[in-house]
C-alpha cells in the first residue's frame, strides 16, 4: 500500500503554475524526500496534500483513501511557516492542538508530558509560548505534529533554523517513527540530510517533476565518474583538462564528474606535483551534483547558498 | 463541529483571561456607579455642620419670617443656619465694615443685608467669603423672595395664598400609545432607546476589533497553518466568530447582572437621602425590546464581524487594517449620525428604508422598535434582508480568508481579492 498517492495535480495561481501534472507514489514505512529549488513547487505541493489549497485538476489519496478533511487527524504537519499563540502556555497549546487531532483527556496529558521530557522542556510547561527561544518553539511545534501519533508525517524544511544537536534529536524521531511503521515525507534544500536518512527522493523544478525513485537506484544510474579532490594550490587549470566534463569548486575540495570512459587514474597522474592532494575519492556522484545538473547552476545556487 | 468546539473554548478562554476584558468588564460598571453613588455620599458627608450667618435688616421687618423661613435643621436636631441680627446703627458702612471682619476672621460663615427699600426693588446683598456655594445662596435668596413677594401682594390687599394658586403650572404629561394600549412615558422611551442602540453600537465596534486582532496575531505569529493541518480554514474562522460572540454575552451578562443589584441598591439609597424619589420609578425596559436587542445584537455582530474577520485575513499588522476598516466603521457610525432624525420621525419613508438596509439595519430597526413598534413585517423585512445578507457574506468572506489568512507581504489589491473569490 501507498502512503501517498499523488495523481496529475495541477495548480495554477492566476497565469502562474505552481505545480504543473505532477504525480507521485511514496511508499508506506519510507521517508521521501521531497527537493527542490526555492519557488519550485513543494509547499505548494504539500499544501494540495493537507486540503488546504484545493488542485485545479489531479486526484490525492491518502492511507488508500481520498484525502479529506477526517484524513487530517491521520497526519502529523509541520509547515514551513509555522508558529504557535504567544500568549499561550505550553502545556494548554499543545493540549488545544493535540485536541484538534481528535485526541484528549487524560491520553493527550500523558503523551504531552512524555514529549517535554524527552525534548527537556518539562520545566517549561507552564511558561508561555513568547517566553521560549526560537528552538525551543521549533521543538514545541515539532511535538504538536507528532502527538496524535500519526502515520503518516510530512515536515516543510523541518530542521531550518536547528542546532546539530536538536537536529540529530528530530532525525533520530524521524528514524525511529519509520521502524513503527510510519511514513515520513520531508522537504529541504540540505542535500546532506536527504542522503543521510532518505529512502526516496523526489525532484521538483519550476512547477514540474524532474527526477524521482530510490535515492541509491539515482545515484548508480549515474554511475562511478565522480572524483571527489580534497587540496591545497592553485587548482585552476584542471579546468582546461579534456577529460573533464564539470567541475564544482568548493575551495578546499572540488566535485569532478569526468567524461564517459575516462580512467580517474589518468586525472590522478595528471595532478600529481602540480598540487598537494589530501585525498582523491573515485564515487558516486553527491546528491548535490545530481541536483545541480537536474535544476540549472544558477537555480541551484540559489537554493543551495541560501 | 467537536473541533469548532476546542476553537471556540480557545478563543473564549485566552480573551476572559485578558487584563482588558477583566478591567473593562468589572470597571466599566463600578465608575459607572461611582458616578451615581459619589456625589450622594459626598453631598451626603459635606454639609453636617452649623452656620452662623449676620444680617442686617435695614427694613426691621423681615428678620423674624427669615428665620421662620430657613428653619433646615441638621441631623442632630438643632438648626443648620443660626441667624443673627444686627442691630442698625446710626453708620451703616461702619457696621458692614465690622460684619466683613467677622466674616475673615470666620466668626461668621456669611452675612446678608437687607436693604430699607427691597420691596421697592433694592437689591439685597448676600456676602461671604465663599459665594460658590449655589445651594446655599439658592436658599436664602428663595427665603427672601417669597418673603418680599408676600409683602408686597399684601401690601397691595392680596391673598398671596390665593395668588400662588392661581399662578400653578399647568401639568403636560406624555403618554405613548402603542398596539397594547396607552401608557404613561416620562422620558424613559428616549433614555432607553439612546442607551441601548449606544452599548450595541460600540461592542459592535469593540468585539470586532477583538476579531480583527485575533486574525492577524494568528498571521503574523504564523500560527493560522499549523492549525490549518486538523481543520477547514471555514472551521477557524467560525470558532474564532462564535467563541468571541460568547465572551460578548458573558460581558452583557456580567453588566446586566451588576445593573439589576445596582438598580435595586441605588433606589434604596436615594431614597434613604430624598424620600420624595419614592415616587421616581426607574425607566424599566419591556421585555419585547430585550428580545429584539439581543437578536438584532446576534445579527449585526455577525455580519459585521465576517466583514473584520476578511480584513483581518488580508493584512499583516494592525496598522496596514486601518484603511480597510474606515468603510465599516463608516457603516456604524451612519446610523448613529442618523439617530436623532429617526428618533424625531421614525416612521419616515426615509427612516424606513434606512432601516431595511443590513448595514445600518441592526441600529436604526433597533431604534424604531424602541421609540414606535413598527409595524412586523418591516421588523421580519429587516431580519430577513440581515440574514440574507450574512449568508452571502459568510460564503464571500469565507474565500477571502481562506486564500488571506495564508499570503503574507504586500496587502492585496482590490482585483487581486476579487481573484481570489473566483479561483478559491
Amino acid at each position: 500500500m501507498n502512503a501517498l498517492e499523488i495523481e496529475d495535480i495541477t495548480k495554477k495561481f492566476g497565469d502562474f503554475y505552481a505545480v504543473k501534472d505532477l504525480s507521485l507514489k511514496i511508499p508506506q514505512q519510507t521517508i521521501f524526500g521531497l527537493l527542490g529549488p526555492n519557488g519550485a513547487g513543494k509547499t505548494t505541493t504539500i499544501r494540495m496534500v493537507m486540503n488546504i489549497i484545493i488542485p485545479d485538476k489531479g486526484s490525492i489519496r491518502v492511507l488508500d483513501k481520498k484525502m479529506d478533511e477526517a484524513m487530517k487527524e491521520r497526519i502529523g504537519y509541520l509547515p514551513e511557516d509555522r508558529g504557535l499563540y504567544p500568549k499561550m502556555k505550553v502545556g494548554e497549546h499543545l493540549y488545544f492542538l493535540s485536541e484538534l487531532k481528535g485526541l484528549k483527556g487524560q491520553e493527550a496529558r500523558k503523551r504531552i508530558d512524555l514529549w517535554l521530557e524527552r525534548f527537556d522542556l518539562t520545566d517549561w510547561k507552564l511558561k508561555k509560548v513568547e517566553e521560549l527561544s526560537r528552538g525551543m518553539q521549533q521543538k514545541i511545534q515539532f511535538i504538536a505534529t507528532v502527538i496524535h501519533d500519526p502515520e503518516l508525517i510530512i515536515l516543510d524544511e523541518p530542521f531550518s533554523g536547528l542546532d546539530p544537536v536538536n537536529t540529530k534529536l528530530f532525525k533520530d524521531i524521524m528514524l525511529e517513527m519509520k521502524k513503527n511503521g510510519r511514513t515520513i515525507i520531508f522537504s529541504t534544500h540540505r542535500m546532506e540530510q536527504v542522503e543521510m536518512i532518505c529512502d526516496n527522493i523526489c525532484l521538483i523544478n519550476k512547477a514540474k517533476m524532474v527526477l524521482e525513485g530510490n535515492l541509491s537506484h539515482i545515484k548508480k544510474q549515474y554511475g562511478k565518474n565522480s572524483v571527489v579532490l580534497d587540496y591545497d594550490g592553485d587548482a585552476s587549470f584542471i579546468q582546461s583538462l579534456p577529460e573533464i566534463e564539470k567541475i564544482d569548486d568548493y575551495g578546499k575540495f572540488m566535485e569532478i564528474k569526468l567524461k564517459e570512459q575516462t580512467d580517474p587514474q589518468e586525472l590522478l597522474n595528471t595532478l600529481v606535483g602540480k598540487i598537494r592532494i589530501t585525498k582523491f575519492e573515485v564515487m558516486e556522484p553527491t546528491l548535490n551534483a545530481i541536483f545541480i545538473e537536474k535544476v540549472g547552476e544558477k537555480d541551484a545556487k540559489d537554493t543551495l547558498s541560501h | 463541529m467537536q473541533k469548532i468546539l476546542s476553537v471556540i473554548k480557545r478563543e473564549y478562554i485566552q480573551i476572559i483571561r485578558t487584563k482588558g476584558f477583566i478591567i473593562g468588564t468589572i470597571l466599566g460598571p463600578v465608575l459607572m456607579a461611582a458616578f451615581i453613588v459619589v456625589p450622594v455620599v459626598v453631598q451626603f458627608i459635606s454639609v453636617d455642620q452649623q452656620e452662623k450667618i449676620g444680617i442686617i435688616d435695614e427694613t426691621g421687618e423681615i428678620f423674624m419670617d427669615l428665620e421662620q423661613k430657613l428653619d433646615q435643621k441638621l441631623k442632630e436636631g438643632s438648626r443648620r443656619y443660626l441667624l443673627i441680627s444686627y442691630q442698625l446703627k446710626d453708620d451703616v458702612e461702619a457696621l458692614r465694615e465690622d460684619l466683613n471682619q467677622k466674616v475673615l476672621r470666620k466668626e461668621l460663615s456669611a452675612y446678608i443685608y437687607i436693604p430699607a427699600d427691597i420691596s421697592g426693588g433694592g437689591e439685597a446683598e448676600f456676602v461671604s467669603e465663599h459665594v460658590s456655594d449655589f445651594d446655599k445662596r439658592g436658599n436664602f435668596n428663595r427665603a427672601l423672595s417669597s418673603i418680599v413677594i408676600e409683602k408686597r401682594l399684601r401690601g397691595e390687599g392680596l391673598d398671596p395664598l390665593k395668588i400662588s394658586e392661581y399662578t400653578r403650572p399647568v401639568v403636560l404629561v406624555t403618554k405613548k400609545v402603542t398596539k397594547r394600549g396607552v401608557e404613561r412615558d416620562t422620558g424613559g422611551t428616549f433614555i432607553i432607546s439612546y442607551f441601548l442602540v449606544l452599548v450595541l453600537y460600540m461592542t459592535l465596534l469593540f468585539y470586532g476589533q477583538i476579531i480583527l486582532r485575533g486574525v492577524i496575531e494568528e498571521k503574523s505569529s504564523r500560527v493560522v497553518e499549523v492549525v490549518l493541518s486538523s481543520l477547514t480554514p471555514f472551521q477557524l474562522m467560525a470558532g474564532k466568530i462564535v467563541g468571541i460572540a460568547a465572551v460578548g454575552f458573558t460581558q452583557y451578562a456580567i453588566w446586566a447582572l451588576f445593573g439589576i443589584v445596582a438598580s435595586q441598591y441605588s433606589k434604596k439609597l436615594i431614597t434613604g437621602f430624598f424620600p420624595a424619589a419614592a415616587s421616581f420609578t426607574m425607566p424599566s425596559i419591556p421585555a419585547y425590546i430585550l428580545v429584539y436587542f439581543v437578536l438584532f445584537f446576534i445579527l449585526g455582530y455577525f455580519l459585521y464581524a465576517t466583514m473584520y474577520a476578511a480584513i483581518g485575513s488580508m493584512v499583516n499588522s494592525e496598522k496596514e487594517a486601518q484603511q480597510l476598516i474606515m468603510p465599516v466603521v463608516m457603516f456604524l457610525v451612519v446610523p448613529i449620525l442618523l439617530m436623532m432624525f429617526v428618533i424625531k420621525s421614525p416612521d419616515s419613508t426615509f427612516s424606513v428604508v434606512l432601516s431595511m438596509i443590513p448595514f445600518f439595519a441592526p441600529i436604526l430597526m433597533l431604534l424604531r422598535i424602541c421609540v414606535l413598534l413598527p409595524p412586523f413585517s418591516q421588523i421580519a423585512g429587516s431580519i430577513i434582508l440581515l440574514v440574507l445578507s450574512i449568508v452571502l457574506m459568510i460564503w464571500l468572506v469565507a474565500k477571502i480568508y481562506r486564500v488571506g489568512i495564508l499570503m503574507y507581504g504586500k496587502r492585496p489589491s482590490f482585483g487581486e481579492i476579487l481573484k481570489w473569490i473566483r479561483y478559491s
